[in-house]
Order: structure tokens, then sequence, then C-alpha cells
């Protein structure tokens, strides 16, 4: 498996929180390769199986969707206008290149504010209710192909960033996604316990997707896969406890199950993957809030992948972090299975 | 003969940030008809002349400018981020969450961002300074840094030239691509007279090399082909919206570099008026062009500007409508006759 294509891959393909549909199309046909099953659930979850069936399995779970934008209006000139869906740095905002998932997709530019003008708005985010999408359509046309409550992505191609990196669009947590797949590749005939794969919908709007989707696995413990902040310019612990090429963050927090973090410290030192301790007060913020209270409650560990620039178009992974998430796991369920 | 939308894309795609034009000339100069004399004069303007079926009466050269805004390379980090400056009138805004570029061999980079996650307050609404910003070139070392891009090397925008909506044009550099293209698709014509064209440099630093290709041609009249400011946003009224995009070509009677000369100014409305070209003024007196500095030069040259209406100018992302360009071209073909004629 080439980490970077099968990230491109998945990074192009749009999936908005409530809207997963085309990320998960895309995800479930990487997954099918790898697993007994992969089906996509009523919630839009998408769950591969490997095992019997029987016993209750390991979960290994990362969110499919992404931050987007939900069109609220369509103005006059065919401006669509459009708010985010999902945590959006603002910052970014101008003249950034869209694509609005209306009836077809239609192309669309956010307007930059020109210097000249030095107008009131220089030095300001833009604000959540004056986010415009220049469509060059007409009103009627604009009208009806994007009907108000469609979904909207950043169009942004994955680019990649020196020898290690990516930056796209998504990575949160495609990443995350991607990891699963890599691990469902390195345990190919190897796992002697049965798993289940969760890519779970609704992450960044509140986690339903994966509350319902643990509830259904029955799962006996579960691994979340997300990504978390990296350091670098004026981003430093404990803020950021990740470091890019620095490996899988293990997540300690009161609200995860302490014996899996540490069992999955001791493998990494063991087999020689690179890692960082991620320290929480309390709950992680990540769907492993809603996994472990699912059902009778699932015991939950927290490997994240670090990353910079969370939530802009530019999102930054390195895809040694990814490989070793991946290893890690891979090792984690081969000594459930009995190999060391 | 028609505007070439690949032609332009090309033009466009060409990294030409102030100072390094070279790719753009290149570019340029590979797409002169046949019978075009050029030379470069030592600033890097490229002067063209193209003979006509006579000489005119009054000698008038059209220009347009070949450099863009952008970002120029300041330190080098034993992190192996990269800090910058801006290169002509970039707004900060432009560049954050943007793809970027370094240098002749296009190294990929992006800015660096503190996750919104962990602004507080007022910070999510507030640009950072640029001097506090640093670009991520994907190295964690000074050394794997420097390997790849030296201090002085330009930054440019990605070039994602895209044509949409109803007639609609997205690229970065269309300030002044544009322009450029004009000139080359009236080059390209049979022409009554002999023709002069400037691919100027350094005006988007105010430098304003076309002083000395002025200097150098000594013309009666100088026409320049321009892009300039539209505001026509939803919910901005009036005169604030500047000029629109569909209006046609902008003929400016003033703006922060020239006050035109008012009989030009006529002439050309009158010529718009009489030949059925859509034309439109600016409503506001902002920005400036290589007019100011053609104006100025020898003992005076009375020049005009025709400028494409453009929203995001100095973005990545600057949006133009084709019929502009085509109305622009049309009154540049129409007042360089008359003022050749003369």
């Amino acid at each position: 498996m080439e980490l970077d294509s099968i990230l491109f891959l998945l990074c192009a393909a749009p999936g908005v929180s409530g809207h997963e549909s085309g990320a998960a199309e895309t995800a479930a046909e990487l997954l099918r390769q790898l697993c007994d099953s992969a089906e996509t659930d009523a919630l839009g979850n998408v769950v591969g199986k490997i095992g019997d069936g029987e016993t209750p399995p390991v979960l290994l779970e990362a969110h499919l969707d992404q931050i987007g934008f939900v069109i609220t209006a369509i103005e006059a000139e065919g401006f669509a206008r459009i708010t985010p869906c999902g945590g959006i740095d603002r910052r970014v905002l101008c003249g950034q290149e869209i694509t609005l998932l209306g009836n077809e997709h239609v192309y669309g530019v956010i307007p930059a504010d020109a210097p000249h003008l030095k107008d009131e708005n220089a030095g300001k985010a833009l604000p959540a209710d004056a986010i415009l999408v220049d469509t060059g359509l007409s009103q009627k046309d604009a009208a009806l192909k994007l009907p108000l409550g469609s979904r909207a992505v950043f169009r942004t191609p994955p680019a990649r960033l020196g020898k290690h990196r990516v930056a796209a669009p998504a990575l949160d947590n495609r990443a995350g996604v991607c990891a699963l797949l890599r691990c469902m590749e390195l345990l190919q005939g190897r796992a002697h316990v049965p798993v289940n794969v969760l890519l779970a919908a609704q992450e960044e709007t509140g986690g339903a997707g994966a509350a319902a989707a643990a509830f259904t696995a029955g799962a006996a413990e579960a691994l979340v896969v997300d990504v978390s902040f990296a350091q670098g310019q004026g981003v430093s612990a404990p803020d950021a406890q990740g470091r890019l090429g620095g490996g899988a963050m293990v997540g300690f927090s009161p609200a995860l199950d302490h014996r899996m973090s540490e069992q999955l410290c001791d493998l990494a030192e063991r087999n020689s993957i690179a890692f960082t301790r991620e320290i929480m007060g309390g709950r992680s913020g990540t769907d492993a809030d809603r996994i472990q209270t699912a059902g009778r409650g699932v015991p939950c560990a927290l490997l994240s992948i670090p990353l910079r620039n969370m939530h802009t178009p530019v999102e930054i992974v390195d895809l040694r972090d990814i490989e070793a998430t991946a290893q890690l796991l891979a090792a984690y369920i081969l000594a459930k299975g009995g190999e060391a | 003969m028609p505007l070439q939308l690949n032609v332009l894309e090309r033009l466009c795609a060409a990294s030409g940030v102030s100072g390094r034009e070279d790719a753009v000339r290149g570019v340029i100069t590979e797409l002169l008809p046949a019978g075009a004399q050029h030379s470069v004069d030592p600033l890097g303007n490229l002067i063209v002349r193209k003979e006509g079926a006579r000489a005119g009466a009054k000698a008038v050269m059209l220009c347009a400018h070949m450099d863009e805004v952008g970002l120029i390379v300041t330190d080098i980090h034993d992190t192996g981020d990269v800090s910058f400056a801006a290169v002509g009138g970039v707004d900060t805004r432009a560049y954050l969450g943007k793809q970027l570029f370094v240098g002749q061999a296009r190294i990929p980079g992006v800015i660096d961002l503190k996750a919104v996650h962990l602004l507080e307050g007022d910070e999510k609404n507030i640009i950072p300074h640029t001097a506090s910003l640093r670009l991520d070139i994907g190295c964690d070392s000074r050394a794997e840094a420097e390997a790849l891009v030296r201090r002085g090397d330009f930054i440019c925008f990605s070039p994602t030239f895209q044509a949409f909506g109803e007639g609609y044009i997205q690229g970065k550099a269309i300030d002044d691509r544009i322009g450029c293209l004009l000139l080359l698709t009236l080059l390209r014509e049979e022409l009554p007279y002999d023709m002069l064209a400037v691919f100027s440099t350094n005006e988007e630093t105010g430098v304003g090399a076309a002083r000395t290709a002025a200097f150098t041609c000594a013309p009666d009249y100088a026409l320049v082909a321009e892009t300039t400011t539209a505001n026509d946003l939803p919910g901005t009224e009036g005169a604030a919206r500047v000029c629109l995009l569909g209006g046609g070509a902008v003929v400016p009677f003033m703006d922060q570099g020239t006050v035109y000369p008012r009989a030009l100014y006529e002439r050309a409305m009158q010529i718009a008026a009489r030949e059925n070209i859509p034309a439109q003024t600016k409503t506001k007196i902002a920005g400036g062009n290589d007019a100011k500095s053609i104006t100025a030069a020898r003992g005076g040259i009375p020049t005009l500007t025709v400028s494409v209406p453009c929203r995001g100018l100095h973005s990545p992302s600057v949006v133009m409508k084709q019929s502009d360009a085509e109305a622009s071209l049309r009154l540049l073909r129409s007042l360089w006759k008359e003022l050749s004629a003369e």
C-alpha cells in the first residue's frame, strides 16, 4: 500500500458531517479489499469486519467526516452564502476555491478583499455569517443547482510537502482512516481475534455516528485513531505534545483505559515504533468519549496522529506517523492473539 | 482575433514575482508573431515593434506589466521553516491556508498557523502579523531547508486556473497577464499602422520600470492595459462597488497614481458609445498603475488606462469576466487606431 496515494484518494473524496457518502464510498471500496465484509449503516458509518462474528470484537475506529460548509442562501448575481459545518478556521477563507455539492458539483471562489480599498475588514477573519461564494451563475441557475442545505468543501488538491509531509484538506481524519487501512493490510491473514473497523460519521458535529455504531458492534474494547496538535512556530506543550515525525501519540486521560494506554507504550518500545505520550486532564474530545459510554461501556484507548493547521485546507501530517500508528495498532491486535 | 483562454492560462501559470519576470518574458517572447522585433531594456522591459501597413502619424505605446505580487524568503530557521516578506501589496489573508511555491524549482510550502482550537477569545477573528508567520516546506532542519531554498527566493501563489459559471475565469496573476494577452492579441492582428508594445517589469513594487521603456520609445501617447478592483459583492451598494464585472472596459478619470488627461478620457468614452463597446468608469479614486510612471517620462506623455474589472485582485484567486476583457480589447484597438492616425 502506497500511503500517500491512498491518503490523496481519501482526502479528495468529499464527506462533510451528515453527508459522508462520497468519502464513505471511497473508503468502503478500499476497506472491502482488506476485510471479510464492509457495509454502510443507516447513519452513514462504514463498518468492516474480520473474524467469527460471535466473540465480541476489538473495535478500531476513525471518524470519516470532515469539516465543511452548508449553503444557507442564494444571493443576487449567483453568489451562494455558506456557513461553517464544524469548527473551521475562518482566518484562511479569503480567496479559497470551493466545491459546492448541490444537485451537481459547482465550482466557486470566496472573494478575497483587494488591499487597494483598505477596507474595514483588513486584519480580520471572515465572520461566519458573511461567507459568500462567487459561482459566476445567474441567481436563477444557482438556485436550481444548489438547494439550500447542500454542503460545500475546500477544493484544495492534496500535495506532498518535503520528503515526508502531506498538506491537504480533510487530513482530520482521513489520516486516521488511512492508518486503519494500513493496519488491516499489516494484519492480513494474521489476526487471531475478531476485529471491527468503524469509519464513523458525524464526529465533527458531536459523535452520533460512533455512539450508535459502537453499541451495534458490542465490542470488548476499542482503539480510536484521530489527529491531534503538532508542535510548531508558536505552538508548544502542553497545548501541543506531538511532533511531526515523532510517531503515534498514545493518549493518557481519566476518560481512557490506562492499562490499554500502558500496553500500547510497552508494545511500541518492544517493537521500536516511534511514539510520544499525550496527556489530557479529562475527556479527549474525540469519538472515544462517545464509544466508551456505548451499551454496557467499552474500555477505550486513543492513538493520535500529530497534525498542523487543523481545520484549514492545508492541514499537515507526516506519513511516517501514519505508518507508526498502523504498526502499533497491528502490534496490539497481534498481541491479543498471542503473538508477542 | 478572439481572446485565447489557453494562452491566458499559460501566461498566468508562469511565475513572475516583481524583479524575476524572466519566465513570463520567455512565454511572451515565444508567443510573438512572425515579423515582430523585440528587445529587452536594462530594467528587463520587453519592447516589441511590429510593422503595419504604414507608420502612424503619432507613435502610441501600448503597455502591460509582466510582474505579479508574491512573497520573498527573508530567513531560514534551525527548525527548517522559513520567514518571508511581501513583494507588492499583498494582504496576509490572501496567502493563509493556500498552497505556495518557492523559487524556480517550485518547492511546495504552506503557512503554519496555530490551530483554531488553541486560540483564545478574539484571536480567532484576528489575522496574525506577517513577521510572526513561518512557511512550512516540510523540512526538519536548517540544512535540509537550505538544500531546497535560499534567502531571496521568491514565493509564488499556486497557479490554479479555472473557467467557471457563465463566462468567468479564476486565476493567479490575471493582474496583469490579461493585459499581456490583450497586447499579444493586438500584435497578432493585421495592422494598419506600426505597433509599439511594452511588457514592463516591477509595476507592483512601485519601481515603475515602464518609465525607462517610455524614455527609450519616446511615444506621443501611451495606453496602459490593466486590471482594476471591482467590489461588486452582495451587500455593497452604490459607489463603493467601484466598478462591476460584466460592466465592460473600465476607463478611469483618476486613480491614486494618475490624473488622466480629460480629453483622452472623453475620447475613449465617445469611441465606446459610438462603437457600442461596453465601458464604465471607476466610482472610487483607488489603485494606480504604470500610467503614473509613463506620464512623467521625458517631457510628459499623455497616457490613458483601459482596465479589466477584477474581484480579489492581488490574491491567488483573481476573478474576471471574459466579456469585459473582450470589451477592453475592442476599446484599446479603436483608441490605438484613432490616436495613431491623428
